[in-house]
């Protein structure tokens, strides 16, 4: 075809590349293992009357102030204009949802170190480089009395940023896959997925002289629960589809060459049927075997993030 | 406060690209992006062949999803309903591009902000000059005027043609119209 009017590349482009998929999981991840770590520091188990101290508190603690870092700078990075994002703090509009993100990020980002602090109160006491924070958690201590609020805030916003995600990607009419009531809901139980299987993988890496097979036990329930959660979730998003209009767009994104492998293979096999698979085999009854569990964890992370892959370039690359 | 509105009569066009090299010249837009293009699209079979010329840029809706979604309100309206982009304010998140449904919007290679059709606001419009491309038309497609003041040539052309708006189903209200083609250019 003659396209004397000049090249179209600007039409097909992928505006949103890979450090947002990135983003997406590490904010789902964030969310997730602080989530994690506070509703275990909340379940106390019988024989761990002080499960303050329990590993995965402390690795929840660890991974949600590191991981949204790294997202937010993943965030700025891809930025045509990464310099000029101050701007994002400046001014807000309130009618878009990437505004309200950054509110949310603003509020939940701190609150993730305040209580990695909590946690790790010991240590800052204990180690000389933390030395310069040992006024700060003197001052956190004298609020001691309302901790448990800081707990029930960060927990909330917590869930808002893993969220917001779904939100932000659903604002956008003209991606079907991404204009889903559902993807809000879906990123939020696959995000408190990968924030279990990372909390367990930092916490039988680091943390093994507060591990407490309770929680683990505890958590892999969790972590099942959320998986078969995310089936009917995934169901619901493609029926959505179909029956909502953009059947073509469905047909398309569960059959493509490149796309369609990468749902089966990489969403449906290694993201919720090997962990099921596991559970069922291996894990069976929540058993503690440590090889298994790793493997369990490392299968849910990487099915998340090929999730997040999925959506975010096959959205924009099938329309 | 005036309304204005264009309308690109496909009967009339001949896809010469006057219009879009107009744009480019007036507007100093980078090479390998567009704010106007105007796409040829051939139906038929020989030798009973048509075609049809359809513009492709900003629409100028009345709700614009991409000034909704602007985290930093760099993409705004004027109080004449024309969406324009401030280059200090824009950080490039490249949300409105995605918002929006006519693929009217790019990023600029050289100052990295977002760039798209501005009916020549700053650069003609102030002057009270037609923005370029209707300009240089050479058979007047384009026809460019204030809907509102019932004697403009835009108003006259609204009420005895009817006019077409792109993706009316989303209820963007654009105020780029179209009359669509009935005839068409001919291969020849």
């Amino acid at each position: 075809m003659n396209n004397m009017w000049g090249s179209t590349a600007q039409f097909d482009a992928i505006y949103w590349p890979w450090p947002i998929a990135i983003y997406l999981f590490l904010a789902g991840l964030s969310a997730g293992s602080i989530m994690v770590a506070l509703l275990v520091k909340w379940n106390k188990h019988e024989d761990n009357a002080n499960s303050i101290w329990d590993a995965m508190v402390k690795a929840g603690a660890i991974i949600g102030p590191v991981t949204i870092c790294l997202g937010l700078l993943l965030l700025i990075i891809d930025l045509g204009k990464p310099l000029s994002f101050y701007w994002l703090l400046i001014t807000y509009n309130i009618t878009s949802v990437m505004s309200i993100g950054v509110i949310f990020l603003l509020a939940y980002t701190p609150f993730a170190f305040l209580f990695a602090m909590m946690i790790f109160e010991k240590e800052i006491e204990q180690y000389k480089i933390f030395a310069v924070l040992r006024p700060l958690t003197k001052f956190i201590r004298s609020f001691a009395k309302i901790s448990k609020n800081i707990e029930y805030i960060l927990f909330v916003l917590a869930i808002c940023v893993a969220m917001y995600t779904g939100f932000l990607l659903g604002a956008i009419e003209k991606i079907p896959l991404w204009n889903t009531p559902i993807l809000p809901i879906l990123f939020l139980v696959s995000g408190f997925s990968s924030g279990i299987a990372a909390n367990i993988l930092i916490g039988m890496l680091f943390f093994k002289g507060s591990l407490n097979k309770d929680s683990i036990k505890y958590l892999l329930v969790l972590d099942l629960r959320a998986i078969l959660f995310e089936i009917p979730l995934l169901i619901i998003l493609f029926l959505g589809l179909y029956l909502g209009g953009a059947k073509e767009f469905a047909n398309l994104a569960l059959s493509d060459t490149f796309y369609g492998t990468v749902f089966w293979i990489g969403v449906v096999f290694v993201g919720l049927f090997l962990p099921v698979l596991i559970a069922a085999t291996a894990l069976k009854n929540h058993a503690y075997k440590p090889l298994y569990i790793v493997i369990n964890s490392l299968v849910v992370l990487v099915g998340v993030i090929i999730l997040r892959y999925y959506v975010v370039y096959g959205g924009q690359a099938l329309i | 406060m005036k309304k204005f509105v264009m309308i690109h009569n496909e009967n009339l066009c001949i896809g010469c690209q006057a219009c879009s090299v107009a744009c480019r010249n007036e507007n100093k837009v980078p090479d390998d992006v567009y704010r106007l293009q105007v796409h040829i699209k051939m139906s038929g079979t020989f030798p009973h062949l048509k075609s049809d010329y359809t513009r492709h840029s900003c629409v100028m809706c009345e709700d614009s999803p991409c000034v909704s979604v602007c985290p930093t309100g760099a993409s705004f309206k004027t109080e004449n309903g024309i969406t324009l982009i401030d280059d200090r304010l824009c950080v490039s998140c490249k949300y409105c591009i995605l918002a929006c449904p006519y693929d009217a919007r790019f990023v600029d290679p050289i100052t990295k902000a977002i760039g798209k059709c501005t009916f020549c606001y700053e650069n003609r419009l102030l002057e009270g000059k037609e923005p370029a491309c209707v300009s240089v038309c050479p058979t007047d497609a384009l026809v460019f005027g204030d809907a509102l003041d019932q004697n403009s040539e835009v108003s006259k052309l609204i009420a005895k043609k009817s006019i077409e708006y792109p993706k009316a189903y989303l209820n963007t209200k654009p105020r780029l119209g179209f009359i669509k083609n009935t005839k068409g250019g001919r291969y020849e």
